[in-house]
């Protein structure tokens, strides 16, 4: 039996310190673009593949993207000299050379009339470009909620939407308004008997023995006091939904509108679905997709982001459900045996650090893995890094699931050093509060991991 | 939507042990919030259970209440609505409409709540409407021994209001419905 030790890759200094493109690889990809800008000269990435009709490929925006007017080459040359040594997360405002090159591909790939899913996830994977204002036009596409036939967008966006639209208004209605119209379609004019303006007040029959204290299982207001405690905990959850963003919190009217928006997703969500119902977690998931859809640079894209994310989410979560089933815990699609999966990854690919937390400081992985795999790690890291993540998250065919797994399994490999000389309170301490890292070399650890172990 | 609950003249425990079996399952805490009690209670114990059903309870005083410091009348404002809450035996003839009337226009309020008749009755005129939510025990009253325990809920909605009735016929509880409309001309500001 040979003992796995780490494999070389992973000791290597590459992973100390913030690598640089070096600078032949960067004139390489620069030459690429320069001969594309040159022959066309196109509007700035903010168009949106959708309404874009032409054959050929928006050019994507140069360094800074709030430019509005096509630049000349020679200016383009001047501004990535300076780009230097950017860092890899892409989060300043120049994206380095790889973006801009994804960036190029993703567009060439947006703008063909049937997309190939495939292609479209393997550069996906590798991350979105944040300025180019094409993640949310990705996601839907890696989400199935958009088709794949550009021409049929337009008809599909507008059946989901309309039908958003209804059950919005199907069911968030309260139940007097639900019991008004009841009576509106029986009885007639009840307010013109009103005009008496003396006397004893007609009563009236209710239909169908609806009344506020009702305690039957059919009556609208009996389901409406039922659902009110869940409707409850929504609320709370969503008011606790990234506390420090303006986007989700404050007083704004922007913030109180997102979180109207949150809560009737989640509310109409839990509705449709009584066998799940609301799970706390579930508003986590939520606000990336949110966030992402009303980023959109498209004005329509934007009114609509409340429809769109609701669908979204439905996908996303039909994936993750057993995780959020309660009575699913113990059994072989649940969270506990997804949390076993992670624990045999990390000791196929990393034994000494596996046996070092779970058998010797007996760090079971339950305390940290739980939140990382049910929230999709966006409790780990800030937001930004976690949009970045769930990229790639969102690209892998089969479900973000998988993908998930190796980047945990990533994640405990990268602190290997400070585990392995830790105990029980420090390792726990360490894990549940993830240090920051660089992500794109977490991507790509993770991405290794998936080469290894076949 | 603005659930409110009205109901008075239990007299527990001197005329009657407790309120009926079905209306009590009906009454369950978390779906009222506010609770309008006429008065005659008369106990600390029914006071407690009130309290238990919705933490805003307003009381006005009846003649036979233990409790000596509830306020004859009372007004408070839920939504676009003023209430007014009164026992009634200050107002004589007992349960004479223009009598009622003149306490209403007094108080300045769209609906008034009174009891003392132990009868259920809803009356409406030119300054807003009176609304008796009998007595909830069924106990007797001054004037007849004649009585279905009965109670009021108001779902007051914006302008509108849906009065649905409860009372309890022959061991059955039947439940009736009222809708009116405030106007918003209805009174003059003063």
């Amino acid at each position: 039996m040979v003992k796995k030790r780490v494999p070389d890759w992973l000791n290597s200094s590459m992973w100390s310190s913030k690598p640089a493109p070096s600078d032949d690889h960067y004139n390489l990809r620069y030459s690429a673009i320069t001969t594309a800008t040159a022959t066309t000269t196109s509007p700035t990435s903010s168009t949106s593949p959708a309404e874009d009709h032409s054959v050929d490929p928006p050019v994507p925006v140069p360094p800074q993207p709030i430019i509005k007017d096509p630049p000349e080459p020679q200016r383009i040359q001047e501004s990535r000299v300076d780009n230097g040594a950017n860092d890899q997360n892409g989060n300043s405002g120049l994206p380095s050379a790889d973006d801009i090159s994804r960036q190029a591909q993703l567009m060439a790939e947006l703008s063909r009339k049937m997309i190939d899913i495939r292609e479209l996830r393997k550069i996906a994977c590798q991350g979105i470009p944040d300025g180019s204002g094409i993640r949310s036009t990705v996601w839907k596409l890696l989400l199935g909620y958009l088709p794949l036939d550009r021409g049929l967008w337009s008809s599909e966006l507008a059946k989901k939407r309309s039908q958003y639209k209804h059950f919005k208004e199907d069911l968030l209605m309260n139940p007097s308004e639900i019991t008004r119209r009841m009576y509106s379609s029986t009885s007639c004019d009840t307010d013109e008997s009103r005009c008496e303006s003396k006397g004893l007040l007609s009563r009236s029959e209710i239909p169908q023995g609806e009344h506020p204290l009702s305690l039957g299982k059919t009556s609208v207001w009996n389901q409406f006091f039922q659902d009110s405690e869940i409707i409850e905990q929504i609320d709370r959850d969503v008011k606790r939904t990234h506390p420090d963003m303006h986007f989700f919190s404050g007083d704004s009217q922007l913030a109180k509108s997102n979180r109207e928006a949150l809560k009737s997703i989640l509310i109409i969500f839990a509705k449709l679905n009584p066998g799940l119902r609301y799970v706390q977690g579930m508003n986590e998931i939520l606000a990336p997709l949110f966030y992402v859809f009303k980023n959109d640079p498209d004005e329509i894209n934007v009114a609509f982001a409340e429809a769109d994310t609701f669908f979204c989410f439905v996908e996303l979560l039909s994936g993750l459900r057993d995780n959020f089933c309660q009575q699913l815990d113990n059994s072989v699609v649940g969270i506990r045996s997804t949390i076993t999966r992670l624990s045999q990854l990390l000791r196929e690919h990393d034994e000494e650090l596996w046996r070092h937390l779970e058998v010797t400081t007996k760090v079971n992985p339950q305390f940290y893995a739980f939140r990382w795999i049910t929230l999709l790690l966006t409790q780990e890291f800030n937001f930004a890094d976690s949009i970045h993540i769930w990229d790639t998250l969102l690209s892998d065919p089969e479900g973000p699931q998988e993908t998930l797994l190796r980047v945990c399994c990533a994640m405990l490999i990268l602190i290997r050093r400070r585990l392995l000389a830790g105990d029980f309170t420090s390792n726990l301490k360490l894990l549940q509060n993830y240090p920051s890292t660089n992500i794109s070399h977490l991507l790509y650890v993770a991405n290794k991991l998936r080469v290894q172990s076949i | 939507m603005v659930l409110v609950l009205a109901l008075g003249d239990l007299h527990i425990p001197h005329r009657a042990a407790d309120l009926p079996t079905k209306f009590k399952s009906m009454l369950v805490p978390g779906k009222i919030q506010h609770i309008i009690c006429t008065g005659n209670l008369c106990s600390k114990e029914v006071h407690d259970y009130l309290k238990t059903l919705c933490p805003d309870l307003h009381i006005a005083r009846g003649e036979y209440d233990e409790e000596t410091r509830y306020p004859e009348t009372k007004t408070l404002t839920i939504g676009q609505f003023k209430l007014g809450l009164c026992h009634g035996h200050q107002v004589i003839p007992w349960g004479d409409l223009d009598s009622l009337a003149m306490l209403q226009r007094q108080l300045d309020v769209d609906i008034l709540v009174t009891g003392h008749t132990h009868q259920f009755t809803a009356y409406k005129h030119e300054g807003g409407v009176v609304i008796n939510p009998g007595s909830a025990t069924g106990a007797y009253s001054s004037i007849t021994y004649d009585v279905n325990p009965s109670f009021v809920l108001m779902d007051i909605d914006g302008l509108r209001v849906v009065v649905y009735v409860y009372e309890l016929i022959d061991g059955e509880v039947k439940v009736d419905k009222i809708d009116f409309k405030k106007t918003s001309t209805s009174h003059s500001a003063h």
